[in-house]
């Protein structure tokens, strides 16, 4: 007989979500449902008549961790509508932006993963906030990491959190080549570090996958299962690094391939808690007798891409161009290890590139005529996709399919077969940012908008 | 304290030729910006560069000698220093920032390091303000009418535009000098200048200006420890010729003068504003 136990809210990640889990007898998880909380935000409605160079400003707001990206697919999107092609110099500035912005948010993520795992050979989980070696050093060596990607981002992109230097058309304004050498500097200092802390985080976090029992941060030991978050769905991206559009020779990302579902037809319906735990780690979970109903409180739909759910990130990424295979929670945790090199040695390739000197702006940029444009940026937690539609400068239509937004369904899917004390392990092996993961509009072939149920 | 709070006065100028040959007066804030360069205290300085048009300054960031010497000399309209401040933080790279400013440029790069709305990360990299002396400025189209027209000189020509002893004075490059009263001059001035009620920048580390040395040399006020600190190192480096305030004339006593003056006058203006028009006062900046 199946119990229904849910964990609201979940914790250390970006926003607001919660489980609620159908669990066995032995606390198995049979069906899983990782729901967000966070309310709309309305970036789409709110962008309509705004000017194109308005909207994807606008759309940044939506968090603070990767507004970068969602700065640079908006912009993107933009620029795909109305057809504008960007000079060499501001692609390579907005490579280097990209980069700064993984770097920092890669870095942010094991401060709030590090809790959950151990000490190697020892059973203490880590406490990044401990001043007692060996913890202290790492703690300020992902702070130090994150400095670079953030002042990185602050000089190239013109602010350290929401960048203003990006506009259609390219930028604003190119770097100086002082500035150019204090990147240069910083990224070689960072290099090194970044690849002594890849090689910490992958042994901490292998030595998670091969522990028998874990707990989450300070709770209580509890059995592992094999094949721990696992998922059988596939994989998207459109760059290893960068990002795809519409005006790419030869686009990596299709937007006829997507579709998108209410949650009301994704989600399980109203359900009876019936499953507490008074001492689950940091609060209790919700006291047995109370109701949950996921499909009618899940802020989200669901993206399909062919028509199922795909697991987006750096996984993703790696998977899909560098043939890694690792599964599971750990798999997808390792592989954002793995990225840290990279955001480097691109951001690097890319400061020798350019040219401080060149211009940065397009010579002609077109008001658009209303066809469609879209960007897949490859954010720190997948790919971000921006369409936009823009006719005479102003926004007609846009849509935001986040990272989180794919991801939610597929680690839905991955709860499966893990005890359910362990759930938000899986949960936050996906790096969620829920913030900009609020997206309601759901429309049939016609462009109708079907979610009229949601709205009731 | 109309002279705001200082921790020494001393009567200076630069100690290098090739500065002095160019400059206004005493040459210091050239100087000055040029020995932090040196020295690294500053890694770039936000000057009045050249604009465009002649006499119209356009701010510049300056990170070498050379670019410092190409904005030396005053230009009696307003260079918008305050918009390079956050630039010179991102694209320019800079960590320590150097800005050269008037009373209320001053103003209000203090009014930003206390309240750094969307001036992040940057209030700390300010490593030194140097303040100018300004009794009152003129937009470029008003400079444009007294030079041009009460001048009679070509702005092209013009070498050297000079306010002292009562009159303004347009130096050509043909060696003509054009002079008119400076009380020709007020109806050109900026309405705002007339609720300014700073006249020797007393929120800069270090303010200088010509009144109250002879020609040539500049007064110029160390007020905080930063300030202190770059310009006694200045000064014990050699960078400086100095002679006490007290024993130049017409000395402190001529600042004090021209510094109550404006700011009496201009207090009448702030209460003239008060009760301007019916029951629709313009509000006191400084309140």
């Amino acid at each position: 007989m199946s119990k229904v136990v849910e964990v609201s809210p979940t914790t250390r990640h970006e926003g607001h979500t919660k489980l609620v889990l159908k669990v066995n007898d032995d606390g198995i998880i049979e069906r899983g449902d990782w729901l967000s909380i966070t309310p709309v935000r309305g970036i789409e409605k709110l962008a309509i008549g705004k000017t194109m160079h308005q909207a994807p400003k606008i759309s940044s707001r939506v968090c603070g961790i990767c507004p970068i990206a969602h700065t640079l697919a908006g912009i993107e999107a933009m620029e795909g509508s109305i057809g504008c092609e960007i000079p060499d110099d501001a692609y390579l500035l907005r490579v280097i932006l990209q980069c700064a912005n993984r770097l920092h948010s890669h870095a942010l993520h094991n401060i709030l993963t590090l809790p959950d795992m151990y000490l190697p050979g020892t059973d203490v989980h880590i406490n990044p906030f401990t001043p007692e070696e060996p913890v202290r050093s790492v703690a300020l060596r992902i702070q130090k990491l994150r400095e670079i990607g953030q002042t990185i981002g602050e000089i190239v992109g013109g602010e350290p959190i929401h960048p203003s230097n990006p506009r259609i058309g390219g930028m604003y304004k190119n770097i100086t080549p002082r500035a150019q050498a204090k990147c240069y500097d910083l990224l070689k200092e960072g290099k090194d570090l970044a690849r002594e802390h890849m090689e910490f985080m992958i042994t901490v976090l292998k030595d998670w996958d091969a522990r028998p029992t874990a707990s989450v941060a300070a709770g209580y030991e509890v059995e592992k299962t094999e094949k721990f978050g696992f998922h059988d769905q596939g994989y998207m991206a459109a760059d290893p690094l960068y990002g795809s559009s519409n005006l790419d020779a030869e686009p990596r990302w299709y937007p006829e391939r997507w579709t998108e579902v209410r949650p009301w037809d994704w989600y399980m319906g109203e359900q009876e808690i019936t499953l507490d735990d008074p001492n689950y780690p940091n609060h209790a979970t919700t006291p047995a007798g109370g109701k949950a109903w996921p499909q009618m409180e899940a802020c989200t739909a669901v993206p399909m891409y062919d028509g199922a759910p795909v697991e987006v990130g750096p996984r993703a990424r790696l998977a899909m161009f560098r043939n890694y295979d690792r599964k599971g929670a750990m798999g997808l945790q390792i592989a954002r290890q793995m990225e840290y090199m990279d955001c480097f040695y691109s951001a690097l390739e890319a400061l020798d590139a350019l040219d401080t000197s060149g211009s940065v702006i397009a010579d002609e940029i077109p008001q658009g005529d209303g066809s469609l444009g879209w960007c897949a940026n490859e954010a720190p937690r997948g790919c971000d996709v921006h369409l936009a539609k823009v006719k005479d400068g102003r926004v007609q239509w846009y849509s935001l399919l986040v990272p989180t937004t794919w991801n939610f369904p597929v680690c839905s899917r991955a709860l499966e077969g893990a005890p359910w004390q362990l759930a938000e392990v899986i949960v936050r092996a996906y790096d969620p940012c829920v913030s900009c993961a609020t997206h309601m509009m759901v429309v049939d072939e016609e462009n109708k908008v079907v979610a009229q149920k949601l709205v009731q | 304290m109309v002279l705001g709070n200082y921790k020494t006065a001393v009567s200076a100028r630069a100690a290098d030729a090739e500065i002095l040959k160019c400059s206004q007066d005493g040459g210091i804030v050239t100087q000055l910006f040029a020995y932090a360069l040196e020295e690294g205290i500053i890694d770039g300085a936000i000057v009045a560069g050249p604009g465009e048009e002649p006499w119209k300054p356009e701010p510049l960031v300056a990170t070498t000698k050379a670019e410092l010497l190409a904005a030396r000399g005053t230009k009696y309209t307003i260079s918008p220093n305050m918009m390079l401040i956050k630039e010179a933080t991102r694209s320019y790279g800079l960590d320590k920032v150097g800005i050269v400013g008037t009373p209320c440029q001053m103003q209000a790069l203090r009014k930003a390091q206390l309240y750094p709305i969307a001036m992040r990360k940057v209030p700390d990299k300010i490593a030194l303000a140097i303040g100018i002396f300004c009794m009152e400025n003129f937009p470029y189209m008003g400079l444009e009418t007294i030079v041009e027209d009460h001048c009679a000189t070509k702005m092209e020509s013009a070498v050297k535009m000079d306010i002292g002893k009562g009159k303004f004075s347009v130096y050509t490059e043909r060696g003509a000098l054009s002079q008119i009263p400076l009380a020709a001059t007020h109806k050109y001035e900026q309405p705002g200048c007339h609720v300014c009620l700073d006249y020797v920048a007393n929120l800069a580390d270090v303010s200088t200006g010509s009144v109250g040395s002879p020609d040539g040399w500049s007064t110029v006020f160390v007020r905080t420890k930063k300030g202190d600190d770059v310009w006694s190192k200045a000064v014990a480096a050699g960078y400086f010729e100095t002679k006490d305030i007290a024993s130049v004339k017409p000395g402190l006593d001529l600042v004090t003068k021209l510094a109550t003056g404006k700011i009496d006058k201009n207090k009448k203006t702030v209460e003239e504003r008060a009760s301007f028009g019916v029951g629709k006062g313009l509000r006191n900046p400084y309140i």
